[in-house]
């Protein structure tokens, strides 16, 4: 828009005026918003304008509303947004991307957690809930930064050019509350899936998940209290890191969820890296 | 000193406490409560991959030693440095276990305990090739369980019984 604008007050500045322009032919400054204003007095025409215009046989107005061609590719669809070929090739290639990642989409719908879990989505924060006898299970995590970088080591130099690439896979780190109904506190463990070790082919040797901190907060607040002691597990005792374990695994926080929890966090990145992708189109592309 | 276990799979929910505990008092029973021992549960998947790549067996099976030291049955191992207090690793195929005592209508917890014992026995040397072998495993395995049954109060059998 703004190289348009450039382009009629050039072109303004050039013919001479007319007893009633129109109003957008007449904004000669490229910073007023009031056309009104810019309405030159009647009878003041330079010289050369009227020359020029009586050379281009009175078509001027349709050239001037008819969009010039730069270097830019220049569009006036009135949007406000600058547009250029590399928008344009941008946009294209948005087009692209977005058709094959719909069409790699493993689940169009979010898959289900097994065990009585209740899902609820807040943009890229997700919540299962969970209540079991006086107990209420809260699981939350977030998929933002929650892909892993893929490790370069042998066996994907090895990778022959026509094979397909691994999948990526969403392994965020997430919180479990413990909310028992006569107790005003609420237990936190902070769990992380281990770094190196998922998203390869085959079993492996290590836990599943591992819980890295437990806290206690108060039920309903939403501030995390510093003040509170956090058990760091990286120096726990092992017989009393099982218990945790245990008694998680008691609540349905085990090794089955901990995998389906991740089929639920890659479903939900790849559905919000989709949407992403088609505002990012819309925004640049403007339609 | 430590028992470092992990739970490598989802085929089969496993009581991580009570497995340790069991360990940790049969290594006790052994004499060998000074050196480190792992001990990983495994879905069959992962038993099959190791039992194919070590033994040349691609199968499940109930469970696979790795020892660390080189001993005769019977000896402790006698390391020259702190890294060295290391008995190896057991992979207790837990999947195969529970399949196994679905089918016998045996008890899985006491099977995983008794798999451990027999799994902490070969990565002490012990072995069942030949019958004195297995009979001088068996009698080992016995005593520790043993040992075992007076702590928890329970009946617990050796694995290798009627082997030979």
């Amino acid at each position: 828009m703004l190289l348009a604008r450039a382009l009629r007050a050039a072109a303004a500045a050039l013919r001479p005026p007319l007893r009633h322009p129109p109003r957008r032919l007449l904004s000669s400054s490229s910073s007023s918003s009031s056309p009104r204003a810019l309405l030159p007095p009647p009878g003041a025409a330079p010289p050369l304008a009227r020359s020029l215009w009586q050379l281009g046989g009175g078509g001027w107005r349709t050239a001037l509303l008819r969009p010039r061609r730069g270097s830019a590719g220049g569009v006036s669809c009135g949007c406000g947004g600058l547009h250029t070929e590399g928008d344009k090739a941008f946009a294209q290639f948005l087009s692209d991307e977005i058709k094959e990642e719909k069409k790699i989409q493993k689940h169009k719908s979010l898959p289900k957690v097994s065990g009585g879990w209740e899902l609820e989505v807040h943009g890229t924060e997700a919540k299962l809930v969970r209540k079991v006898a006086g107990e209420k299970i809260t699981v939350t995590f977030n998929i933002n930064n929650s892909i892993p970088p893929s490790v370069e080591d042998e066996t994907q130099e090895e990778q022959k050019p026509d094979e397909q690439e691994p999948d990526l896979t969403s392994t965020p780190n997430f919180v479990v509350e413990v909310i028992k109904d006569d107790t005003k506190q609420t237990l936190v463990l902070d769990c992380h899936y281990p770094e190196d070790e998922v998203g390869h082919e085959g079993e492996e040797e290590s836990d599943i998940f591992t819980i890295r901190e437990v806290s206690f907060q108060p039920t309903g607040e939403s501030d995390w209290k510093d003040t509170n002691y956090t058990l760091n597990t990286d120096s726990l005792d092992w017989a009393l890191y099982d218990h945790l374990m245990d008694f998680l695994a008691d609540r349905g926080v085990d090794n089955t969820f901990a995998d389906e929890l991740i089929e639920l966090s890659t479903a939900l990145e790849h559905q919000e890296y989709i949407k992403f992708l088609e505002d990012l189109k819309s925004f640049v592309k403007c339609q | 000193m430590s028992v470092v276990l992990r739970n490598a799979q989802r085929a089969v929910p496993v009581r991580r406490a009570p497995l340790r505990r069991a360990l940790c008092a049969l290594r006790a029973a052994l004499g060998a409560s000074r050196f480190d021992v792992g001990l990983v549960c495994a879905g069959n998947g992962l038993m099959r991959r190791l039992n194919g790549a070590y033994r040349q067996r691609p199968e499940p099976t109930d469970v696979l030693s790795f020892p660390f030291h080189r001993v005769a049955a019977g000896e402790l191992p006698r390391p020259s440095c702190r890294d060295e207090y290391n008995l190896g690793d057991i992979f207790l195929g837990v999947e195969y276990i529970h399949q196994q005592c679905r089918a016998t209508g045996e008890d899985f917890d006491s099977v995983l305990a008794v798999t451990a014992a027999h799994g902490l026995c070969h990565l002490l040397g012990y072995r069942h090739n030949t019958k004195p072998e297995w009979q001088q495993m068996y009698q080992k395995e016995l005593e520790i369980l043993e040992e075992l049954n007076r702590l928890t109060g329970a009946s617990l059998r050796p694995l290798t019984a009627g082997l030979f």
